[in-house]
């Protein structure tokens, strides 16, 4: 639904975005990776016509953004929560939305229902609204004039816990529909948590994407032990043909968790903790970012 | 992940379902009062003509001054000339100040239709505000027959009258000029009121009326002294619709066109 084509852009000598290309499908959450300042705001601001490109087109749903005759009822964007008049309130902030649009008034009311902001808040002015409140609403502007494609930059900053689950049911219940969503964050834990697909940005390239599963498939570093006496289960692996790395509380072991179960029950060894050493979506992520990150994390491989 | 190859999924077009620039100009007519700063802005510019009214007809009747419909009318245009101009201001600035555009963009992502509808907007809050003020210059020009020993005058001169008007559009237009290229709520403001009235007070008063090339000099520069003969009703040669001309061109003409230029290009932070 949405495909980005080898999109460049650059502010003088400055690269902010380098020879990006991916695409969102229906249906799948995409999570847009990356640190401050890799480029994931300014391929979302290409996107929606709000910066040209230096090169390289985006497509939504195969028309650029510009040639959508009401861009609103097809593509609901967010791409600053804190972008809303502080003067305005927050009914009338959608009240605008949707008079532009063309949509009835009773979408107002849906709207604010639909991210729990109450009759009381929503009469409130935007300046005293929290960020969380804000996302609130530039959520519910966003998904106004029912759009096929949803655009969100940062969407779940300033959500609290609850605030971030009620998001995540959101935007599955959201794509379960055929709905398109891209979002993005530099928070992994969020993105792994919400996200189907995931594309991981880091200085303005593109260092990994794919669908979450297959991205930690295949990195091979094994299963993480621990047991109640390591030394004897890290002796009985080795008896058995096992190679063991010491890390942390245990050791690492190229083998698969049921195999190590199966050594550990043949010797009468308990286990305290067993899963396999990826070390999740942060070390790779650290790992494929390293170069970009400010700060030095020297060998990104972490030991879970 | 997805082969680029693979096609991806059509947004049909209905082009019926456009936004009509009808809607997008009354969207900007709603965004005008629907913030706190708009709606003070607005009821205190009504406050302010019922005042000038009031002290209009109060000081003409108590110094048995002749109040001629022209002059009636130039003062009726000072409340909306003092606080109004700021909204044609803040309708592009606040764009930028508070961050709105990247709403506003996003729904019209064809940036100089958005602006053409705020444009539409002053110019329609320029015209409206005339009208208004020559309804309540009607109201005490009529109070004035009522009330003072002279009958009123009604004989108004339509030149006058519509210099006066095209005037009134001229300073929105440089308002909305000013905040085109400063895209800054404060710097478009100040600068607004430095050209349009700490000059002409300060400066070009004492300059036209105490010094002998004054007169000559003074209309070249500011665009209220080269318009003051035509809203007057005063006759006018060819050099002052020179002077209308140059003075609109580098205060209005200018700021707009470098404006729009700024704007198609300016990156929304």
């Amino acid at each position: 639904m949405i495909r980005v084509q080898s999109v460049t852009k650059r502010y003088g000598d400055f690269v902010a975005v380098d020879d990006v290309s991916f695409v969102c499908r229906p249906g799948r959450v995409t999570g847009f990776l990356g640190p401050n300042g890799a480029g994931k705001t300014t391929t979302m601001r290409v996107m929606t016509g709000l910066t040209p490109a230096t090169s390289g087109r985006i497509t939504i749903g195969g028309h650029s953004y510009r040639d959508l005759p009401n861009p609103g009822r097809h593509v609901g964007v967010l791409l600053d929560a804190s972008a809303q008049h502080g003067g305005r309130t927050g009914r009338e902030v959608l009240a605008l939305g949707a008079h532009l649009m063309g949509l009835p008034t009773s979408r107002v009311d849906e709207m604010l229902d639909l991210v729990s902001l109450s009759e009381t808040e929503s009469r409130r002015r935007v300046r005293h609204y929290s960020l969380g409140m804000r996302q609130r609403l530039g959520i519910a502007h966003a998904l106004l004039g029912d759009p096929a494609v949803l655009i969100l930059d940062e969407p779940a900053n300033g959500l609290d816990p609850a605030g971030i689950r009620w998001m995540r049911d959101l935007l599955t219940s959201y794509a379960d529909r055929g709905g398109t969503v891209l979002l993005s964050s530099h928070l992994l834990n969020e993105v792994e948590l919400i996200a189907d697909e995931m594309v991981l940005i880091g200085r303005g390239r593109i260092v990994a994407q794919g669908d979450k599963r297959a991205l930690l498939q295949g990195r091979g570093t094994g299963t993480f032990v621990t047991a109640v006496d390591p030394s004897a289960m890290a002796a009985a692996l080795e008896r058995t043909g096992y190679v063991t790395v010491p890390a942390g509380d245990g050791f690492r072991v190229e083998a698969a968790p049921v195999d190590i179960g199966r050594v550990a029950a043949e010797h009468g060894l308990v286990l305290s903790d067993l899963r396999p050493a990826d070390g999740g979506l942060e070390s790779l992520f650290l790992e494929l970012t390293a170069e970009e990150q400010r700060e030095s994390f020297g060998n990104a491989e972490v030991a879970a | 992940m997805t082969a680029l190859a693979d096609e991806p999924v059509q947004i049909e077009l209905d082009h019926d379902d456009a936004v009509p620039f009808s809607r997008l100009v009354s969207v900007e007519l709603r965004k005008m009062r629907d913030t706190r700063s708009g709606f003070w802005l607005l009821l205190l510019t009504g406050v302010l003509l019922v005042a000038a009214a009031a002290i209009a007809l109060l000081v003409t009747l108590l110094n048995d001054i002749e109040l001629t419909p022209v002059t009636l009318a130039q003062i009726m245009m000072v409340p909306f000339s003092l606080l109004l101009p700021v909204l044609a201001i803040t309708s592009v600035t606040s764009e930028w100040s508070q961050r709105t555009g990247l709403v506003t963009f996003a729904l019209e992502p064809h940036r100089m239709r958005a602006i053409a509808a705020k444009l539409v907007m002053v110019l329609l809050l320029a015209l409206a505000t005339t009208v208004l003020g020559f309804a309540v210059g009607a109201v005490t020009n009529a109070l004035y027959g009522a009330l003072g020993d002279t009958p009123a005058d009604w004989s108004l001169d339509a030149s006058a009258l519509s210099w006066t008007l095209i005037t009134q559009l001229l300073y929105f237009l440089m308002a909305f000029g000013f905040g085109l290229v400063l895209l800054s709520t404060p710097a478009a403001v100040a600068m607004f009121y430095v050209v349009a009235m700490l000059l002409p007070f300060m400066v070009y008063g004492p300059l036209f009326g105490l010094v002998s090339w004054g007169p000559d000099v003074v209309p070249w520069l500011d665009l209220g002294f080269a318009t003051t003969p035509l809203a007057g009703g005063e006759a006018a040669d060819v050099t002052v619709y020179a002077q209308v001309a140059v003075t609109s061109l580098v205060w209005v003409a200018l700021p707009l066109v470098g404006g729009l230029m700024r704007v198609r290009q300016a990156e929304l932070k």
